[in-house]
């Protein structure tokens, strides 16, 4: 197969443009996939950041950003439920955020409870599980400029309330355009005028020996006009809301098909020009008694030695040109083993643009060697 | 020693269709001998290289029967015709024919690369340095002469030791000086090792190395005498 590596060694211009084409197709693979798997972890990070083992939700809540109110009663139902050790609050609604410099803002604010969990994003007082800041509010870092945050803390307005923007946390920007603003659960009520004990979601956490299904049969009979969920079923509500009826998520799955075609294409082209080129030494090749095996295994090196000199370039741009994005795109998340998971998807790229180049390179005349 | 070594018989090949058909070959038989170098020649468009292409199994008749090595191979597939091309025939081009992109050694091995036997570096060296192309190994095509290339490519054919050897104008790119030389490894192939050499040539300088002078004009034997090489 040493010929294979010759020609590609031989005709550097022609690898060089087949290797961009490739690596522009898996980067394109790639930037897409990290778009469709940060816009599904966006759209249910909250819910995953809670520690709760039930949740209970209005009846017919899509996802987490479109809530709507439930009784007061239930959360004291809820509690008087066997198998429940714990209990807490989440409301979120859109607000008017007043910046330093005095211009608005339309933001999504969640107050919550300290017992939805740890790694939920309320203000709390130097690291404690239960005190919370008065008036504090916590942005996510991607936001700060456009929530005008020079220095923190910072003193705004939320529906011409005064609040103190105080921190920041890292991973909860938000795709709708209107960031996210964390504070505690009774802040939350302060500033959208709600009545005490009013909540959106009720986050359940089981004793241990109960299962989510145990209690949530119990539950059930004494609440039967709310949803209850587990956080990992309302976790998936969400992603499927958006990636199926938005259309947001589709666009960006249909994107990342594209690309594969648009590279399918590139590669094609390439590799047939290649072929095309070399006709006369494949015509020379059958000449000389070579059998058909031996000139595929030429254009399917060829086309995959490509293939993999793309693919590896393409997986090395991925990581700074995502990085980049972030800057514009918070919430692209690229998981570890995506960039692994498109080389396959780049190989079968070559093998079946290499399939026309191979019928090209079988067909052509043997006879045709005589001609000077 | 087969009947049939190399022949051809009652052999008609025709291009093109209908008012445009033109008969390239007419009703040729002709058989060739191991040890013998016969020399094909005639005007253009006379039939030289089609009856070149019918023998080498190139191109499969209208009419007629091919044998090679005893065997009829007319009616044969198009694998079959590859693996006795593999097997039996060496071709030497006017064009050489050689890989651009490798260098002179890599271009003769490949003949076992493609025959099944890698791994004959050895032999195509030894082969190399016979024809006087030692120093010239590593070259690449591009940075030969057309005599060098045409050695290389007639030690790409001695490789694999082919009992039939098919040239067509083998030194009409060259000059005088290299076509002697040319002439001279070809008639030693055959006189010296036994095979069936078979060469279309216009150059009437080839006359002294062959056994035997084929003449063709519009598709026909107009002339086929032995001589004294």
């Amino acid at each position: 197969m040493k010929l294979a590596w010759h020609n590609i060694a031989h005709d550097r211009v022609r690898f060089a443009a087949t290797v961009l084409g490739i690596a522009f197709a898996v980067f394109l693979m790639i930037f897409q996939g990290s778009l469709l798997f940060g816009f599904l972890r966006a759209a249910s990070k909250i819910v995953d950041s809670t520690d709760a083992d039930l949740w209970i939700s209005a009846r017919g809540v899509t996802c987490f950003d479109f809530p709507a109110s439930l009784s007061r009663r239930f959360i004291e139902v809820s509690r008087g439920v066997s198998g429940i050790i714990g209990a807490g609050r989440i409301i979120t609604s859109f607000a008017e955020y007043r910046k330093p410099d005095g211009k608005h803002q339309l933001v999504a604010l969640v107050g919550a409870d300290p017992e939805v969990g740890r790694r939920f994003p309320v203000p709390r007082v130097n690291g404690s599980i239960t005190a919370l800041e008065p008036d504090g509010l916590l942005v996510d870092e991607s936001n700060t400029a456009l929530l005008d945050l020079r220095e923190l803390p910072s003193d705004v307005e939320i529906n011409g309330r005064r609040a103190r923007v105080t921190g920041t946390v890292a991973g909860f920007s938000s795709f709708l355009g209107s960031p996210y603003i964390f504070t505690s659960y009774t802040e939350a009520t302060r500033y959208l005028r709600l009545g005490p004990e009013e909540a959106m979601y009720i986050l359940l956490r089981l004793e241990p020996g109960y299962t989510a299904e145990q209690v949530r049969s119990q539950l059930r009979r004494r609440l039967p006009e709310v949803d209850i969920w587990t956080r990992a079923e309302f976790s998936r509500r969400s992603r499927l809301y958006w990636i199926t009826q938005t259309g947001a998520g589709g666009g960006i799955l249909i994107a990342a098909i594209l690309g594969f075609l648009i590279g399918l294409v590139i590669v094609s082209q390439n590799i047939y020009a290649t072929t095309m080129e070399n006709l006369e030494e494949f015509a020379t090749l059958k000449a000389l008694g070579a059998s058909r095996w031996f000139i595929i295994r030429i254009v399917l090196m060829q086309a995959l030695a490509c293939g993999m000199a793309g693919s590896l370039l393409g997986v090395a741009a991925t990581f700074p040109l995502v990085e980049a994005a972030r800057n514009t795109i918070a919430w692209i998340y690229t998981p570890w083993w995506l960039p692994l998971v498109t080389i396959p998807p780049g190989l079968l790229m070559c093998g079946l643009a290499s399939i026309i180049s191979v019928r090209a390179a079988l067909l052509v005349e043997p006879a045709r060697v005589f001609r000077a | 020693m087969p009947e049939r070594f190399l022949s051809v018989e009652a052999a008609s090949v025709g291009y093109g269709r209908a008012a445009a058909r033109a008969q390239a070959l007419r009703n040729v038989s002709l058989s060739f001998k191991p040890g013998q170098l016969s020399l094909i020649m005639g005007p253009s468009g006379s039939g030289k290289t089609t009856l070149l292409s019918v023998l080498g199994c190139l191109l499969t008749p209208d009419s007629g029967k091919v044998y090679v090595r005893d065997r009829e191979v007319s009616g044969i597939g198009e694998a079959a015709r590859t693996e006795l091309r593999r097997r039996s025939i060496g071709f030497v081009f006017q064009a050489f024919r050689l890989f651009r992109s490798l260098t002179a050694l890599d271009n003769v091995t490949i003949s076992g690369d493609i025959c099944g036997q890698p791994g004959q570096k050895q032999r195509a060296k030894e082969l190399l340095e016979e024809l006087g192309l030692g120093d010239k190994m590593h070259l690449k095509p591009d940075e030969m002469s057309g005599g060098e290339k045409q050695r290389v490519a007639i030690a790409r054919v001695l490789t694999k030791d082919p009992p039939i050897l098919l040239a067509d104008e083998p030194t009409a790119s060259l000059d005088t000086a290299a076509g002697q030389q040319i002439s001279e490894l070809l008639f030693k192939v055959a006189a010296g090792h036994g095979r069936a050499v078979v060469v279309v040539s216009h150059d009437s300088r080839w006359e002294p190395f062959a056994h035997r002078l084929i003449i063709l004009r519009d598709g026909e034997v107009i002339q086929d005498r032995s001589q004294q090489a």
